[in-house]
């Protein structure tokens, strides 16, 4: 009679690695932060100076480091705005107004520099009040949202406000400092005057 | 290679199988019958050992190793999976579905031979031989011919196919999530051979009527239009009816009216009066009722086709799928005697999808409430704040209609036509939602970012869509909610099925169960946990509600939006029953 064939167990032979789990839900997971992944930012390359429109309701930066007071030259016939430097407003009192320059911002989020004479000891009557009702406007713009539009029968700026009880959203205001604001709004544009080369000085001086 | 691989056994396999015999691949498509195998043939890659089965050589138990330890590698696995359920088999515990890896490679650009087992081949310039040419044979095994040589041969070129295509695919195959695909596709197996239960009787009267039916609804429903003579639909009625009722139709840029099913069914949203027309032109052109894929069983089955969608959803045929045509034809779904169905679905599931994800906490706060579009109103002030369903239901219409549309990328122009107001309203009310929300535009408009810098967007669990040449951006923002939502749907399937619960059917963001009236509350329960757990799972620990529908027999289910066109089209099936009987 033949042997009885020994049985024995076989141990399988060891695998390279543990066979992913398609059951550990915390191990497949993958991130969901695109933001984080692409490290994208807006850039700014374009900030206007101009007088808010009409229609348009804006809010001002409240910051004190986002405004300051600047002499420059309001070019009406071109709707421009020249920026003088200090040395340069000296030379050219007659031209140039004083004015404080806000940093505000639209509904739209458009961002812009805000240009609001200020009122001369001069200026007296109706003319101050043009001059310190936008003040008052830009003002108030730090805390909620406004329109300002010129009254002419009112002779000064008629800044209107919403009733809406909600609180409102603040404006997302761009990560950039104000000196970076004032580069891109008037040295980038041309409209920065620091010597007597500047076109703007030739033409005023009918060179 | 594939020795590096984590697995003892790699098993490439290929079924073939009929639906128990049909004239042609069509019928059999839509015969609606579970498949019965006709052969099968598996290779194991590492040893070489070839398994070759005809019908009725098939065992108990597969002849190969079904545990974590082998990789069961097929293309479009539900239908081998779906053999293996008829086998009565165990379900793998690691499948890997070339089909769903395939997809995911190439999800979002040109597949020019398709997206077939000879379309991944060619795109990997393989050899197809074997595999071409195959409609004869794959025609008299539907026809359901017995097994001969032939049959088993052709079998063997697609395992051999897999052979070739498995290592060619494997560098780009992200193995861990591609198991959790693959584990869905066994869930679809399931759903598959389930399917869902229809009343029968009133399919089979409605399929005999269906002719004087159609012609007594055009007669029910053109007397409040007038826009039909005979069987023809007159555009210049229809603009006429459209001027008397001052509704703005989109046109095409020839001038003429759009006529699009797309077009109709917004508009039917919009206007109301427009909805039963919507639902009378696509009972008259699209509806073919002998399509819809009943079996003998009384249950509507038909392939999923799961991720097929660019989003990774399932996209069944719409003549062959019950959720696919009409919604008053839902009405015929009814669960068998001594049974209930429930129909349990995500609340606002994409609106929740978008609030986590992004991390708006306003939008967060508002999914919290139970009714976004009323938190939305609140929130940006367009209602006030004592402001409910009910004492708003206009401009909470309004609302939501932004917050679906603005979902899927639609600008102020499309808006406008979807609620029926000026354009200006649309755009106050686009821009409402990006200040309101303004996290989740960040969010969104990042994932666009990434997308174009890096050629890709990837949901939580690693599906992916590629920008090829002809992208869209609107629906590349969409992506992550659409496509989050699929994974969070498919892994609450997989739960489900896993813990014994029929579920007849997926459906977008819901999912029907069957259970014996006695159980169903159990198994409603079981599906509910199953969701929230997806749910937590895809959102980090946010779980999204759900709403249930139970409908115990004799009731049949219902789709509110059909239920009025349900009425009608019974009230003139009886009329016809009627007169059948007095002739």
């Amino acid at each position: 009679m033949a042997d009885k064939p020994k049985l024995h167990a076989v141990e399988d032979p060891p695998i390279d690695g543990i066979p992913p789990d398609p059951f550990n839900l915390d191990e497949l997971k993958l991130g969901q932060d695109f933001e984080a992944a692409t490290g994208v930012r807006k850039l700014l390359t374009t900030v206007p100076v101009r007088k808010p429109g009409r229609q348009e309701w804006i809010r001002v930066h409240p910051g004190e480091n986002y405004r300051a007071t600047f002499g420059v030259i309001d070019l009406k016939a071109d709707s421009e705005f020249y920026l003088l430097t200090a040395n340069m407003v000296r030379h050219f009192s007659d031209e140039v107004i004083l004015v404080t320059i806000y940093t505000a911002i639209n509904k739209q989020g458009v961002l812009f520099l805000w240009p609001a004479r200020l009122p001369t000891p001069n200026d007296r009557g109706r003319v101050a009040r043009w001059y310190s009702s936008a003040i008052e406007a830009a003002e108030l713009a730090m805390k909620r949202s406004v329109r300002v539009k010129s009254n002419l029968s009112l002779g000064a700026y008629e800044t209107t406000v919403t009733d809406n009880p909600l609180p409102e959203n603040d404006p997302v205001w761009p990560d950039l400092t104000f000196q970076e604001l004032l580069r891109i709004g008037f040295q980038k544009t041309g409209c920065f005057v620091d010597n007597f080369d500047h076109p703007i000085i030739k033409q005023l001086r009918g060179l | 290679m594939l020795e590096t691989l984590p697995f003892r056994a790699i098993v490439p396999i290929d079924f073939e199988f009929d639906f128990g015999g049909h004239a042609s691949p069509e019928e059999a498509g839509r015969s609606g019958e579970r498949p019965r195998p006709t052969c099968m043939v598996a290779k194991e890659l590492k040893s070489g050992q070839t398994w070759r089965r005809r019908r009725g050589e098939f065992d108990s138990t597969p002849p190969f190793s079904t545990d974590a330890s082998t990789l069961f590698v097929a293309y479009y696995a539900s239908a081998e999976l779906g053999c293996f359920r008829a086998l009565g088999w165990p379900t793998p515990a690691r499948i890997l579905d070339l089909f769903t890896e395939f997809r995911s490679l190439t999800n979002g650009l040109t597949t020019p031979a398709g997206n077939g087992l000879v379309g991944a081949l060619i795109h990997f310039n393989l050899d197809t031989i074997g595999t071409l040419e195959k409609d004869t044979l794959r025609a008299r095994i539907l026809r359901g011919e017995p097994c001969c040589p032939e049959f088993l041969d052709y079998c063997t070129t697609d395992t051999d196919a897999l052979e070739r295509l498995l290592p060619a695919m494997l560098p780009g195959i992200d193995l861990p999530r591609a198991l959790l695909r693959g584990r869905y596709m066994a869930a679809a197996a399931a759903m598959e051979f389930n399917g869902v239960p229809i009343d029968v009787p009133t399919l089979t009267a409605l399929r005999r009527h269906w002719h004087d039916i159609q012609d007594q609804l055009i007669r029910a429903i053109d007397v409040d239009y007038g826009v039909f003579e005979g069987r023809t639909f007159k555009v210049d009625r229809f603009e006429k009816f459209l001027a008397d009722q001052g509704i703005p139709w989109p046109r095409l840029e020839s001038g003429a009216l759009d006529l699009s099913r797309d077009t109709f069914r917004q508009m039917a949203k919009s206007y109301r009066v427009i909805a039963p027309l919507y639902e009378l032109r696509h009972a008259l052109s699209e509806m073919r009722l002998h399509d819809l894929a009943v079996g003998s069983d009384g249950r509507n089955r038909t392939i999923l086709s799961a991720f097929r969608a660019r989003t990774g959803r399932n996209q069944p045929s719409n003549t062959k799928f019950i959720f696919g045509p009409s919604v008053w034809l839902r009405g015929l779904i009814k669960p068998p005697p001594g049974h209930a169905i429930a129909y349990v679905d995500w609340v606002n599931q994409e609106f929740g999808i978008a609030a986590k994800l992004s991390g708006d906490e306003m939008m967060i706060a508002a999914y919290l409430t139970g009714d976004p579009y009323i938190a939305f109103g609140k929130q940006c002030g367009k209602l006030p704040h004592d402001a409910t369903k009910a004492s708003h239901p206009d401009t909470r219409q309004l609302l939501k209609q932004c917050v679906l549309g603005i979902q899927y990328g639609m600008e102020a122009k499309t808006l406008a036509f979807r609620i029926g107001q000026p354009e200006i309203v649309a755009r106050e009310l686009l821009h409402a939602y990006r200040d309101t929300y303004r996290k989740f535009w960040k969010w969104s408009d990042a994932a666009v970012d990434h997308a174009m810098l890096f050629g890709t967007l990837h949901t939580v669990f690693g599906w992916r869509v590629h920008v090829g040449e002809q992208f869209n951006p609107r629906s590349l923002q969409n992506f992550p909610m659409q496509a989050n939502g699929a994974e969070m749907l498919r892994l609450a399937c997989c739960l489900a099925t896993e813990r014994g619960i029929e579920i007849c059917a997926p459906i977008h963001d819901a999912i029907l169960i069957c259970a014996p009236i006695d159980r169903i509350d159990d198994d409603v329960a079981k599906l509910r946990e199953a969701m929230n757990e997806a749910s937590r799972a895809v959102l980090d620990g946010f779980e999204l509600r759900t709403d249930v529908r139970v409908v115990k027999y004799p009731d049949r289910f219902m789709d509110d939006r059909g239920a009025v066109m349900w009425q009608r089209v019974m009230q003139l099936l009886a009329r016809c029953q009627q007169s059948e009987g007095a002739a």
